[in-house]
This record gives C-alpha cells, sequence and structure tokens, in this order.
C-alpha cells in the first residue's frame, strides 16, 4: 500500500496508508502548496518513519511562520508512540483516534 | 460444687500429661478431703492399666480386670471399699513397694465422651473415717472432667506428634524442589521451559532440563506413593541421572544404570514414572526413553496435529532392565513441540469428580502454540486451575516444554534504493506471517528496517556497485530478530551515532538523527559489527512483546 494524500470533506487533508522514505517527495510537493490551520486526517495513516515525520515538520515550520500550523486528528496507537517518541507531540496538536 | 468448678478450670490448663495427672490428683484429694490418689491409666495394645502417677509411687501395669482398680475400669463402675484388707480383689504389692497402708479407697472409670474407657482414678484414705454417698457423687462428676482433660492431653500429644511428622515432611519437599532447575537453558533454535507446581505435601515429581555435551536433557518424574519417601526417591533419581550423563553415559546407559541401581535400593513397591529424552540440537532428533511415563505428546505444528508416544519401558524401580526396547526418536520440525505433563495435570479433579484429562491440554497447545513455552506452561496451568473451579490440588503438577524455533528464518537481498520500501515490507510481512510473529510488533519493526535501510541508501553512495543490501528475519522467543547487511562499505557503527535532541523548540529542530533516536526508543536491542574481510557492516536488533517498548502513557520527555 502506498500512500495517498488529497483533499476530504471541508479542506481537511486526507492520508492513507504508508508514509515512508519512498513517499516523502510526493507528500512534501502536495503539503507544500496548504496553507493556513490545516487539518490533517491520519485515521487511514497505516505507519510514518523518520522520513515522513521530517516532511510534517519541514510543512508546521511554514505554516506557523505565517501563524498557520498543522492538527493531526485519528491518529492511531502506534502512530501515538512515534510522535511521543520522537517529542513531535510537543510540536503539533495530536488528537487520537477514537 | 464451686471446687469442682476450680478444678475444672484447671484442668482445662495443662496439655502436659504429667501435670494434669498431677493436677487431678491434688484436686481429688482436696474436694474429697483424702490422703491420697492415683490416676491408672489404660493402655488399649495391652489391655493393661499403667499407674503413671501417684504420690511416692512408681510405675505399675496390671491387666484390665485384676485387682479393684483392674474390676472398676473393666465394669466401668465406681467402687467404693471401706477396708481394703478385708477386700479379697484388694492387691497389697502397692502398698508394699511405697510404704504406704491404704485403708479405704473410692475407684472410678475414667470414660470419655466416646464411652471409650481412658484409666481408673483411685482416691485413698479419707481424713476422718470412710467416703460416703456425698463423697461417690463428688467424686463421679470429677472423674467426668478428668476424663475430658485427658482425652484433650493425648489429642494434643498426637497432634504435636503430627506437626513433627508435618515439619519432616516439608523438609523432604524442600530438597526435592531445591534440585528443580533454577534457570532454564538457552539451547539455540529451541524455546524450552519447565515448572514443578507442588500439591501441599504430598506428591512426588521431578523434571530436568540443562544442556550437557550428550545435548539438551529433558527429564519428567514421578514417585509413587505419599508422604516423605517419594519426594526423595525421585530426587534421587534426578541426582543419579544428572551424574550419569555427567560422566558420559549415552541415552541407553544412563536409562538401564539409573533403574537398575533404584530397583536395588528402593522399597519393593516403590516405583518412579520417568521420561528421560536426549535432544541433538544440531539435527533436531529427540531419542528417548520412558519407564512407565506417558502420554508424551509431539505437537507438528505444519500438520497441527499431536503423536502420542507410549513408554518404552516399566517404571523406573519396579526391577533390574535385562533386556530394553530401541529408544524411539522424534523429529523435531520447525515450531514443533514436545510436550510432557506429568498427572497431576491430567488427572485433576474437579468439584463434578471429572478429570481435566488429555483433550483439553491438547486444545490449548492448538491455540497457543504460536506462545513462548513459559506462557504456553502458565496458559496450560491457568486452565486447570479454571477447570477445578476451586477442588484442591492432590498432586504436582510439572510441566516440560521443548519447542523448536518456528519460521526459523528468512532472508532477502535487495537494491540500496527507496524504491525498494516497498518490497521490504512486504518481505517482513510474509515473514511476519509464515513465523507467527504477533502482529503488533510488524509496524516498530517496519520503522526500525527502514530507518537501518534508508541511513544504508544515503550513506552507502561510496558502496561497491551492484551489490544489494541484505535482510535476515529470525523468529525468536516472543517476536523476531533482524539483521541487515550491508556489504562492500567501510565501517560505521550507527548503534554510536549521535541522537536527535526531540526537545529543542521546532525552528531548532532538524529531522537529521531523528531516525536513530526512534530505532532506540523501538528496539528491545540492537549491535553493530563490521567484518573487515567482507568489508561488511551488520546491523542485528531485536524486537520482542516483553521487552523495549515505553508504554503508551509514559512521559518520554521533559517538555520544553
Amino acid at each position: 500500500m502506498m500512500l495517498a494524500i488529497d483533499f476530504g470533506a471541508a479542506g481537511v487533508v486526507v492520508v492513507n496508508g504508508r508514509f515512508d522514505a519512498a513517499q516523502c517527495t510526493a507528500a512534501q510537493s502536495f503539503l507544500d502548496k496548504v496553507q493556513g490551520t490545516v487539518t490533517l486526517d491520519c485515521s487511514r495513516l497505516e505507519y510514518i518513519s523518520s522520513a515522513g515525520l521530517g516532511v510534517l515538520l519541514k510543512t508546521q515550520k511554514r505554516l506557523m511562520a505565517s501563524s498557520g500550523k498543522l492538527r493531526l486528528t485519528g491518529v492511531n496507537r502506534h502512530l501515538q508512540d512515534i510522535f511521543q517518541y520522537s517529542g513531535f507531540d510537543q510540536i503539533f496538536e495530536i488528537e487520537s483516534a477514537r | 460444687m464451686e471446687a469442682i468448678l476450680a478444678v475444672t478450670s484447671k484442668l482445662a490448663a495443662p496439655f502436659e500429661l504429667r501435670a494434669m495427672l498431677a493436677e487431678v490428683v491434688s484436686a481429688a484429694k482436696q474436694v474429697l478431703d483424702a490422703d491420697g490418689g492415683s490416676v491408672w491409666l489404660y493402655e488399649p495394645d495391652t489391655d493393661e492399666l499403667v499407674l503413671e502417677v501417684a504420690t511416692g509411687v512408681d510405675p505399675v501395669r496390671f491387666p484390665l480386670g485384676a485387682g479393684i482398680a483392674g474390676a472398676c475400669g473393666r465394669d466401668r463402675r465406681l467402687i467404693n471399699v471401706p477396708d481394703c484388707y478385708a477386700d479379697p480383689r484388694f492387691n497389697p504389692a502397692v502398698d508394699k513397694r511405697s510404704g504406704y497402708r491404704t485403708r479405704c479407697m473410692l475407684s472410678l472409670p475414667l470414660v470419655d465422651h466416646k464411652d471409650v474407657l481412658v484409666g481408673v482414678m483411685q482416691v485413698l484414705n479419707k481424713r476422718d473415717g470412710v467416703f460416703d454417698a456425698d463423697d461417690e457423687v463428688l467424686a463421679l462428676a470429677l472423674a467426668a472432667q478428668c476424663a475430658v482433660a485427658l482425652q484433650r492431653v493425648r489429642m494434643t500429644a498426637a497432634l504435636i506428634e503430627g506437626e513433627k511428622l508435618r515439619q519432616e515432611l516439608e523438609m523432604a519437599r524442600v530438597v526435592q524442589m531445591s534440585t528443580l532447575p533454577a534457570s532454564m537453558p538457552r539451547v539455540p533454535g529451541y524455546d524450552v521451559f519447565g515448572t514443578c507446581r507442588p500439591a501441599g505435601l504430598t506428591g512426588g515429581d521431578t523434571f530436568d532440563l540443562a544442556l550437557l555435551e550428550q545435548g539438551l536433557l529433558a527429564v519428567l518424574g514421578d514417585a509413587t506413593g505419599h508422604g516423605i519417601a517419594p519426594a526423595l526417591s525421585v530426587t534421587q533419581m534426578q541426582a543419579m541421572l544428572r551424574m550419569a550423563f555427567r560422566l558420559g553415559a549415552d541415552l541407553e546407559t544412563a536409562f538401564t544404570q539409573v533403574n537398575d541401581q533404584l530397583a536395588d535400593t528402593l522399597p519393593d513397591d516403590r516405583f518412579i514414572t520417568a521420561f528421560i529424552g536426549l535432544l541433538d540440537v544440531a539435527n533436531h532428533r529427540i531419542r528417548f526413553h520412558s519407564g512407565g511415563q506417558g502420554p508424551i505428546l509431539h505437537y507438528a505444528a505444519a500438520t497441527a496435529t499431536f503423536t502420542r508416544y507410549l513408554p518404552t519401558s516399566f517404571p523406573l524401580a519396579a526391577m533390574r532392565i535385562t533386556s530394553l526396547r530401541p529408544a524411539v526418536t522424534i523429529e523435531m520440525q520447525p515450531g514443533d513441540i514436545l510436550l510432557l505433563l506429568s498427572d497431576g495435570i491430567y488427572e485433576y479433579c474437579n468439584a463434578a469428580n471429572e478429570e481435566f484429562g488429555e483433550e483439553r491440554a491438547w486444545q490449548i497447545v492448538r491455540e497457543h502454540h504460536g506462545q513462548s513455552t513459559a506462557r504456553l506452561s502458565a496458559l496450560l496451568l491457568e486452565a486447570v486451575q479454571a477447570f477445578a473451579r476451586g477442588a484442591p490440588q492432590e498432586d504436582d503438577m510439572t510441566v516440560v516444554l521443548v519447542k523448536r524455533h518456528a519460521g526459523a528464518s528468512a532472508s532477502r537481498t535487495f537494491a540500496r534504493s527507496f524504491a525498494s520500501i516497498e518490497a521490504i515490507f512486504a518481505f517482513t510481512a510474509q515473514f511476519f506471517e509464515q513465523a507467527q510473529v504477533h502482529g503488533e510488533l510488524l509496524a516498530p519493526v517496519d520503522l526500525v528496517v527502514e530507518e537501518l535501510f534508508t541511513n544504508m541508501v544515503k550513506y552507502g553512495a561510496a558502496a561497491d556497485p551492484g551489490t544489494e543490501a541484505r535482510i535476515d528475519m529470525e523468529a525468536i522467543d516472543g517476536g523476531v530478530q533482524v539483521t541487515l547487511i550491508d556489504r562492500g562499505v567501510a565501517p560505521f557503527d550507527v548503534t554510536q551515532a549521535p541522537d536527535a535532541d526531540v526537545d529543542r523548540p521546532i525552528d531548532e529542530r532538524q529531522p537529521g538523527g531523528l531516525g536513530l533516536h526512534l530505532i532506540r526508543r523501538m528496539v528491545d536491542s540492537w549491535r553493530y559489527e563490521y567484518r573487515p574481510q567482507a568489508r561488511e557492516s551488520r546491523v542485528t536488533f531485536r524486537k520482542t512483546l516483553a521487552g523495549g517498548q515505553t508504554p503508551h502513557n509514559a512521559t518520554t520527555t521533559g517538555g520544553t
């Protein structure tokens, strides 16, 4: 399963699949275009590695420079571990999966 | 009556026979205003009356029925003799020995609450005349109290004797349990576990798991009988087996010699059922002899079926072995389990008097064969406990499990490119499925593999062209061990590389080093190895359910 990233309902960005090193370029070029406060629906994101985190970090820095930010929703348990272990839970607003 | 009550309370206290009898005699003298007294104890074994205490008189024995005391005990009737020397039943021998002159005498039978004769009490020489009808009533009340007190003393003595026996038994059990392996041997390619859950005081189970020159020794023994003997005889057998194998004996020699030795030394009615097997770790073969110990179960992982083996011989110590049948060989395929359970498990009875049986054990192994042997053993014992629904454990329960690691290993090479990542994930997922590694571990394992692999892609630019990276996977107890091998590269110990500072503010954070930080959080352990001849870098990590991962709710960083 590759990574699919696109706009869903109400301007939410939906990420679907596995966010690994091979997917970074495509994901980065998509996220480079978003503006303001962006909600990232992660409920179908199965996996993320440090490469994927790098893409999110770069995007967050750019958005925050113009008073925007990334909000992550529907984050599963494994992803929560990754965010916590990397300290990214202090950088992103994270809403876990119910 | 007051005097009687005082005596009653006095008699309630002593637990020692002599003190009790002295108390009775002194009470009787006081209540009946008598000069002397004595208590004869009845000994049912010899049908005699024995004078345990009399003031200033040595012990004397009489057959029941002889003399006045004998008649009193036999007929269980009070006898009041105003002038002893005028009574033909009177035996002056005691007087002669003590130098005391008995004038008048009241003899009372002591009968306990179960109407069993305990003894005879005699009160001698009323101070001002002879014993009258009032004295007889008082004496009977006293005798009743005395009999109850005597009975209590005897029961206490029996209890104390029982306690001594119990302590000796406990000691034997401590010795028995102390000879069991304190830790499980580490056997390459295998996962082994043994445990013995002793019943209260009876039972004679033992087991052994030890890596010797001849291979892995696996023993399960169960001695017959109750009390100290089985505990001691299995302990002896276990020690003899260890010694025989340490001295280099093969399976047949050890089995025969230990059997013959035990047959010569143990009492004729004692024997020990025992499985004795040796696993050839390199060739995955278990050869065994079993003296009456069964069923021996072999679970074949490939077909999810059990093969049930019967004993090869009679129980150890039953008699000398004159001809031994050939040993039986079990081939252990990946994932296979040798299952040895003592009959304390199979024959555990619940309140409805049903036995736990074999089927239930099979079911648990079928369902949980992918688990570690320690876990499987715990599940088996939990199942027995659940089945028992509170019914007490009557016999030792012993579990011995020998399991060959499932899906031992897989290996594949990949081109040094991010494009390989998808194929790598397919490989890990397939291995997890085939080796039945817990699915919860897949995401963290994938993450570590990806981080290490992308490092190879990024920093392996100097690698010899055309070489591929290799990934080896091996199922281990409760998880996996993964090795990433990079050929034609200079040494670089990734395990020593600096970590990312995950607590820095966002504008100071860089992605570099984050991968290594995550690896350190994910793995149970990792190590780096460089082989100069092949210019080969190997990074190996282990990930299991038991180890490593910080709990989900733990705070992992200090925060900024």
